[in-house]
């Protein structure tokens, strides 16, 4: 039983470890040689902010991830379950620096039909890791 | 005139009675719900009881009462002459049991409804893979059996009227009720005409078989809970990729490559970078793999029904890049209510798992369809 906990609780540090880790390359990378300082507060603002689309519908962020990140969300376009976004309810966010890398591309660039800059993707992570 | 004295008796024992009213019921009940791959399960279901009554008729045609023995209606040809002869005079003879052209009616009806039972259970093995001769025959066999049992079904509908026709004529020309004598057995006959022993054991033994076997077949509808629909039919396991669930999960459930003729996973693949309204943007790595996953087991491969029907409606110079707008696709899914499709539970056409049990797993099995409560 002993020999089990120590696993799991190895494990549990370990995740939060390789979170760390991806969150921590992210930001030095996003920072552009720690020129860049980045605001969750800012961060915020950006998730909220509404671009408008071709056919006039806005579209934010939160359009298929909610405004509470605590909660489920859903894709806009086909509706599928988007599991919530806060690393406080969900372990797994954050934990693959590819993955956060590949959303923000496609999430930027559909969103706001262009990528983001550093400086965007630095202030929303900061937001988005401290929920 | 002279004084015939007339009483009742019964001409058809319950045996046979009631092998007539459940085998209209479990044709009738075939008609209904052969159109609609939602209700193969049932449409086989009434098959499997209309082949059991016919074969419990076979054998009471040798075994059974006297009016109910097939060479007591199987009469001479002189008899079906004379009969025919009467018919157009309007003096037609009549008969206690069937007549003789009702009789050769009746053979023709049984001899049909045998070899729409088998070729429905060489259809069921050929084209789904299912029932006791799934694996004994190949898709082409299925196919034809198909064709054979379709057509063979407006032929005996054909002769149902004919008969239905036959009976209703009859019961006016001789002023009885033929269809409450199938019900009650009883017709009037001339002195010294006995009735038949009536098998009533025999009779509730039939019913009771049929009334046994219904919850058994169905056992899976009636445990099933809402968040664990039941699943009448499994298709086979089809192959699997681990970066393809990973990478074409994310937005929409994962299509199975069968899905699609491999020219259109090419052409989704080469645009990837205007996937729709996405971006998939991923790299050379994890494209080439996909890729390969994709045109190993692309429509052509036919490792479903779904996928040997889509390859065969797409035209060859036509390069699809959605399933819904295979002609197959919009074929199979025209008449669902367009309240569905605007539905926040469904939303897109793409939203397969959204009826269909087995999206998933990619087999698209008849039966495994069932559309949400929309509120
Ligand atoms: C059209 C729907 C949609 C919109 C709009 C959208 N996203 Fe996403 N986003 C997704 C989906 C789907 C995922 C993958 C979810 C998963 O892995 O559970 C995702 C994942 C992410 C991730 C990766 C999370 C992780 O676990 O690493 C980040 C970061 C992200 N989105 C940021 C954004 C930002 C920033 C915006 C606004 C510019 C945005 N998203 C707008 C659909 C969307
Ligand atoms: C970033 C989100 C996203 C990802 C990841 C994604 N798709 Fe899509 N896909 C979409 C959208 C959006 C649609 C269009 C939905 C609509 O409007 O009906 C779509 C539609 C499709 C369709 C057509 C569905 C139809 O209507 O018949 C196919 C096929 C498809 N995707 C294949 C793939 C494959 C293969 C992958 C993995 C390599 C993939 N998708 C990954 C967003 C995505
Ligand atoms: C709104 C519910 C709904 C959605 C969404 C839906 N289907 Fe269907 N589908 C049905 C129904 C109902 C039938 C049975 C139609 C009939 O036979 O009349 C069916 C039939 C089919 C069949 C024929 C099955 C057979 O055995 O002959 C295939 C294949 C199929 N669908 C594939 C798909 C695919 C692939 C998707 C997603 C791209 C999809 N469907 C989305 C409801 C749906």
């Amino acid at each position: 039983m002993k020999k089990y906990i120590l696993i799991i609780s190895t494990l549990f540090i370990c995740q939060t470890a390789f979170a760390q880790s991806a969150q921590d390359e992210a930001f030095k990378a996003y920072s552009e040689n720690g020129k860049l300082k980045f605001d969750s507060k800012r961060g915020h603002v950006l998730w909220t902010k509404k671009h408008p689309d071709k056919e006039d519908k806005d579209r934010q962020c939160s359009t298929c991830h909610t405004k509470d990140l605590t909660q489920k969300g859903k894709h806009a376009k086909t509706g599928k379950v988007i599991e919530p976004m806060a690393p406080s309810v969900n372990k797994d966010r954050y934990t693959k620096l590819k993955k956060i890398n590949k959303w923000f591309k496609r999430n930027c660039k559909w969103t706001l039909g262009r990528e983001c800059t550093n400086q965007e993707k630095g202030d929303i992570l900061k937001y988005l890791t401290q929920q | 005139m002279p004084n015939k004295i007339i009483n009742k008796v019964v001409i058809w024992d319950l045996p046979t009675r009631v092998f007539h009213w459940l085998l209209l019921a479990s044709y009738l009940l075939a008609w209904i719900t052969y159109a609609d791959n939602r209700f193969l399960y049932f449409h086989v279901f009434v098959g499997y009881i209309f082949f059991g009554l016919l074969i419990f008729r076979l054998a009471w045609g040798f075994i059974g009462t006297h009016y109910a023995q097939f060479r007591s209606f199987a009469q001479d040809w002189s008899s079906v002459t004379e009969y025919l002869k009467g018919l157009i005079n309007g003096k037609a003879m009549r008969y206690i049991g069937h007549n003789p052209i009702g009789g050769y009616a009746i053979f023709a009806m049984l001899l049909l409804g045998f070899i729409i039972s088998i070729s429905g259970l060489l259809t069921l093995a050929g084209e789904e893979g299912h029932g006791p001769l799934q694996g004994m025959v190949n898709y082409s066999v299925g196919i034809a059996s198909h064709s054979i049992h379709e057509i063979l079904a407006w032929v005996m509908l054909l002769l149902t009227i004919v008969h239905v026709l036959g009976v209703i004529v009859e019961s006016i020309w001789h002023k009885e009720n033929l269809v409450w004598a199938m019900l009650s057995g009883q017709k009037e006959a001339a002195a010294g005409t006995s009735s038949i022993q009536g098998h009533h054991l025999l009779a509730l033994s039939i019913s009771m078989v049929v009334i046994i076997v219904t919850p058994i077949y169905f056992n899976g509808y009636l445990k099933e809970t809402a968040d664990k629909l039941y699943q009448p039919y499994k298709g086979p396991v089809l192959p699997d990729n681990a970066s393809w669930r990973e990478n074409c999960s994310e937005c929409h459930i994962a299509f199975h490559p069968s899905l699609l003729p491999a020219r259109s996973w090419q052409k989704i693949f080469n645009t990837q970078h205007q996937h729709f309204e996405d971006d998939l943007d991923l790299d050379d790595e994890t494209i080439t793999e996909l890729l390969k996953f994709h045109l190993d087991n692309a429509a052509e491969k036919e490792l479903t029904e779904a996928a040997r029907k889509i390859l065969y409606y797409t035209p060859e110079n036509v390069t699809p890049i959605r399933i819904t707008k295979t002609i197959y696709w919009e074929k199979k899914h025209k008449d669902i209510d367009e309240a569905y499709w605007k539905h926040d539970k469904i939303k897109i056409k793409g939203n397969c798992d959204a009826c269909h049990l087995d999206a998933k797993e990619g087999t698209y099995e008849d039966s495994d369809m069932r559309l949400p409560e929309l509120e």
